[in-house]
């Protein structure tokens, strides 16, 4: 039914920042994410008329199409960046300006581990900081709820090792 | 897991918390975003926009007498026209639009047999509740800033007609398209040099795509609202050229680049609200024995083309039709008289919102194009648009007819 859907301006200002957050934290530059987000939102906005909110909650179906988005990025630009930066095992580089001084620059480096995680654990923390529940994480990684909280911690943990070797 | 390492875990939830709750994409771009995405909704529900970010004072109707009128707008401040230039004709015509085989107006129709699609679908005007009218082209004379604007009407009225009829036509030309396919879409896209990109299951649309600096929507034929097949083009605003002097050699520079230039007869008009101008390229379908301009109208009767909005003199967006192939055949025209008639005799497009049913007095009419669906082909048919206007509770709608000019 049209009642049990938001006005979409709801969605977005609830969500845009969320959702650019997310995809921030698993791109390299703040452009990339601006981009994507863009994406997001225009093909939400152009689908909205078919969501349907018994099925779904809004947050789920909007991080479902910043995932699907973000992973299409990474298939059509990103694999050999990824890959190279890897290799190297440094943090991403911003070549953004005008993004560095949007961010706060203390939380930028920790954004720029959790990009460098594999991509299923890097999705678990990035959807889970975002403000989903485990269940929500696990209904868009499909997998059961337990899992996303396995994958969740394990994810964690990577990253606390990440960061530290960085630091030593 | 031991204490301390429970509490590193801790820390490092808290200080992830934090970064994703403090990352914020640049100043302006939940604005910008924003703005482009309406950009990309119904040319009736822009225009209401438009005009409602123009009204410092927003009142109410006195409930009675009518309990269905619930909100009104004071129309005390105008639109304005900014510029206005002479019809173009197709020039800089672009590989992606001169696809198309014969575009509407630009050629003369010899050799089309006469009533050759058969019988027609009607084109109708389609209620939108909220809709508003401005004048985005203007007379001969250029600008007409301060033009009123005024709520559309589409419920019933007692009709009458005082205007001249003076438009002499046996036939016109009606043209028709077979609906765009994916394929198409991507034939357009390709000529833009974009290639297509994934949509989310069930997306509405043809494709979506994206070029070096910009990003590229196309759908097909849309019945409400009322729209041909289009495409949408939304620049990367960072990678933007300088803007040119005035809001239409912008528009124009920014078409010519992405090869979007419209081909066939168009008039400019410029709107401007808040920090955006609209520039607008105005349809108009040639129609042999008719000296005026004959426009190509939306659902509720509004000019209608190809648009681009400015903001801070940068493109935010461009919506426009999109190329397709037409087949023209000539049809006979209804004469004045039966047009008249037919117009006092017309239903209501839409339900009754003001009680008691006004008195119209329809004073003008126009021969213009409107769109009318028909499964997978679709026509541009003419039709006479009749308007008059009435006051009610000191506020002055337009109330708007449309008739058929193919005769049955």
């Amino acid at each position: 039914m049209v009642a049990d859907r938001p006005p979409f301006e709801d969605l977005y200002r609830d969500f845009m920042r969320r959702i650019y957050a997310y995809v921030r934290a698993q791109v390299s530059t703040s452009a990339d994410a601006e981009d994507i987000t863009a994406q997001v939102f225009m093909n939400a906005y152009q689908a909205y008329g078919r969501f349907e909110a018994r099925n779904t909650t809004p947050a789920a179906w909007l991080f479902r199409i910043a995932r699907n988005a973000t992973l299409d990025h990474f298939r059509a630009h990103g694999r050999r960046e990824r890959l190279r930066r890897t290799i190297e095992h440094q943090p991403a580089a911003e070549v953004d300006p005008a993004g560095m001084a949007e961010e706060r620059i203390q939380y930028r480096a920790l954004l720029a581990y959790v990009a460098k995680l594999p991509e299923r654990q890097r999705d678990a923390i990035s959807l889970r900081h975002s403000g989903l529940s485990f269940e929500e994480v696990g209904g868009l990684m499909s997998c059961s709820e337990d899992a996303a909280k396995m994958l969740y911690h394990r994810a964690l943990k990577a990253l606390r090792d990440s960061v530290q070797e960085g630091m030593a | 897991m031991s204490d301390n390492e429970d509490r590193e875990l801790q820390a490092l939830q808290r200080q992830l918390d934090d970064a994703f709750e403090t990352t914020r994409p640049r100043a302006g771009f939940e604005d910008d975003l924003w703005s482009r995405m309406q950009a990309r909704r119904p040319a009736w529900a822009r225009v209401r926009d438009f005009v409602a970010g123009l009204f410092a004072v927003v009142r109410r109707v006195p409930a009675a007498p009518a309990a269905t009128v619930a909100v009104v707008l004071v129309l005390a401040i105008g639109i304005g026209v900014l510029s206005l230039k002479g019809p173009g004709r197709g020039g800089g015509g672009s590989a992606g639009m001169s696809a198309t085989s014969r575009d509407s107006g630009s050629a003369p129709l010899a050799g089309t047999a006469s009533g050759a699609f058969g019988r027609l679908p009607a084109p109708a005007l389609q209620p939108v509740s909220g809709a508003y009218t401005a004048p985005t082209a203007a007379g001969p004379d250029g600008t007409r800033a301060g033009q009123p604007v005024v709520g559309l009407y589409f419920g019933p009225a007692k009709l009458a007609w005082a205007g001249q009829f003076t438009i002499r036509l046996t036939s016109a030309p009606v043209y028709r398209y077979a609906e765009p396919t994916s394929a198409d879409a991507d034939k357009f896209a390709t000529s833009l040099r974009a290639s297509r990109q994934p949509v989310p299951a069930g997306a509405a649309g043809l494709g979506s795509y994206s070029g070096t600096d910009f990003v590229l929507g196309v759908v097909g034929t849309t019945p409400s609202p009322l729209r041909e097949p289009s495409f949408f083009l939304t620049p990367d605003r960072s990678s933007l050229p300088a803007p040119w002097p005035t809001a239409m050699d912008t528009a124009n520079a920014f078409l010519a680049a992405h090869n979007v230039m419209p081909a066939w007869p168009y008039v400019i008009a410029v709107m401007e609200s808040a920090d955006v101008e609209r520039v607008l390229y105005l349809r108009e379908f040639v129609v042999e024995g008719v000296g005026s301009q004959v426009y190509m109208v939306d659902g509720v009767g509004e000019r209608h083309g190809l648009e681009v909005d400015l903001r801070g003199g940068q493109p935010l967006q461009a919506a426009g039709p999109l190329p397709v192939a037409l087949d023209t055949a000539k049809y006979p025209i209804i004469s004045a008289a039966q047009a008249v008639k037919s117009a006092l005799a017309s239903s209501p497009a839409g339900p009754a919102s003001i009680e008691p049913i006004p008195t119209v007095r329809l004073t003008t009419v126009e021969l213009v194009y409107a769109l009318a669906i028909a499964g997978d082909h679709s026509f541009y048919e003419p039709a006479f648009l009749f308007s008059g206007s009435f006051t009610y509770n000191g506020v002055t709608y337009l109330k708007r007819v449309l008739v058929p000019a193919v005769g049955a």
